[in-house]
């Protein structure tokens, strides 16, 4: 790849942030490039030391904060003839309260997501407590003499505390994959904000 | 190694690589690639951070018909760099406090 594709390609590839941030980032890997070069290295070589346009932009998406990538976005495009801005605001009673209601059920999913969560931790708490509460009932058992009682407490006791740790090793594995999943997605909306149409 | 610590020791290493003399990205890179291994991009981010910090002023200067950015150190980089040292001291007290008591 010579440096004039590998350029252009970034370019591309970082359209939607600021043209400012892209033009810096452009100038600052090229002028790399052309030091690799000076220092001996052919073009080719001097643009494979960078890295793949990949990596880069898969670099940068991770440390531009999603705000900025939105407030990009949300910048008119000067194409824009009156005739589109009149429609954008005819049709404002319309897609309006359809994008808030769309982001209201994204989010309503998402607390119930968590909701559910919490409700699996409710049963672990439950089991918990159930499990202390079966030494004093054992206790009780024994003092008005029946063993077999203190026993079958003893029992129901073991089991419900293990039962209350298998639940909560398995519910912080799920509040864990769920932390990753929200980390994923909001990488997927910024990815979306970046790179040029096809 | 903790991310915090490391990028506070990385932010160090850039200012010092420009402490002696103004320098430029390729350069900054090549004096650190003894000690670590530095990524452009890495690089890039540190540079901005430094300069948003005001640890570092950037000037571009016309080299073989193309322009080069060349950072400088700011005294408020300058005694990053020494408030670093002292921190390190410290830590390095701590550190042989520690391990003499494992070889007790």
């Amino acid at each position: 790849m010579t440096k004039q594709e590998f350029t252009q390609e970034l370019r591309n590839r970082l359209t939607g942030m600021p043209p400012g941030d892209i033009e810096e980032r452009v100038s600052y890997y090229s002028e790399m490039i052309d030091d690799r070069m000076e220092d001996g290295l052919s073009e080719e070589d001097a643009v494979e030391g960078i890295g793949t346009v990949d990596s880069i932009v898969e670099h940068i998406m991770s440390e531009v904060p999603l705000t900025k990538l939105v407030r990009e976005k949300a910048k008119p495009a000067k194409k824009h003839g009156a005739g589109w801005i009149a429609l954008v605001i005819l049709g404002a009673p319309l897609w309006l309260p359809l994008l808030i209601a769309a982001f209201a059920v994204v989010f309503a999913l998402y607390i119930a997501l968590w909701s559910v969560m919490i409700a699996f931790y409710a049963v672990v708490l439950a089991l918990a407590v159930g499990a202390v509460v079966t030494l004093p009932a054992a206790g009780i058992y024994l003092s008005s003499g029946n063993p077999a009682g203190s026993l079958f407490s003893v029992g129901a006791g073991l089991i419900l505390a293990g039962l209350a740790i298998l639940f909560f090793i398995g519910c912080n594995a799920m509040a864990g994959g769920i932390v990753k999943l929200t980390g994923r997605a909001l990488f997927g909306i910024k990815r979306s904000f970046i790179g040029k149409e096809a | 190694m903790d991310n915090q610590l490391k990028r506070g020791l990385l932010d160090v290493c850039v200012l010092a690589a420009i402490k002696n003399e103004d320098s430029y990205g390729y350069r900054i890179i090549k004096d650190m690639k003894p000690y670590l291994e530095l990524s452009e991009s890495t690089l890039y981010t540190i540079l901005k951070r430094l300069e948003a910090a005001n640890m570092l002023t950037v000037r571009s200067i016309e080299h073989e018909g193309r322009l080069r950015k060349y950072y400088h150190i700011t005294p408020l980089g300058l005694s990053r760099i020494a408030e670093f040292k002292a921190d390190w001291e410290e830590i390095l007290s701590i550190y042989r406090f520690i391990t003499k008591e494992e070889e007790a």
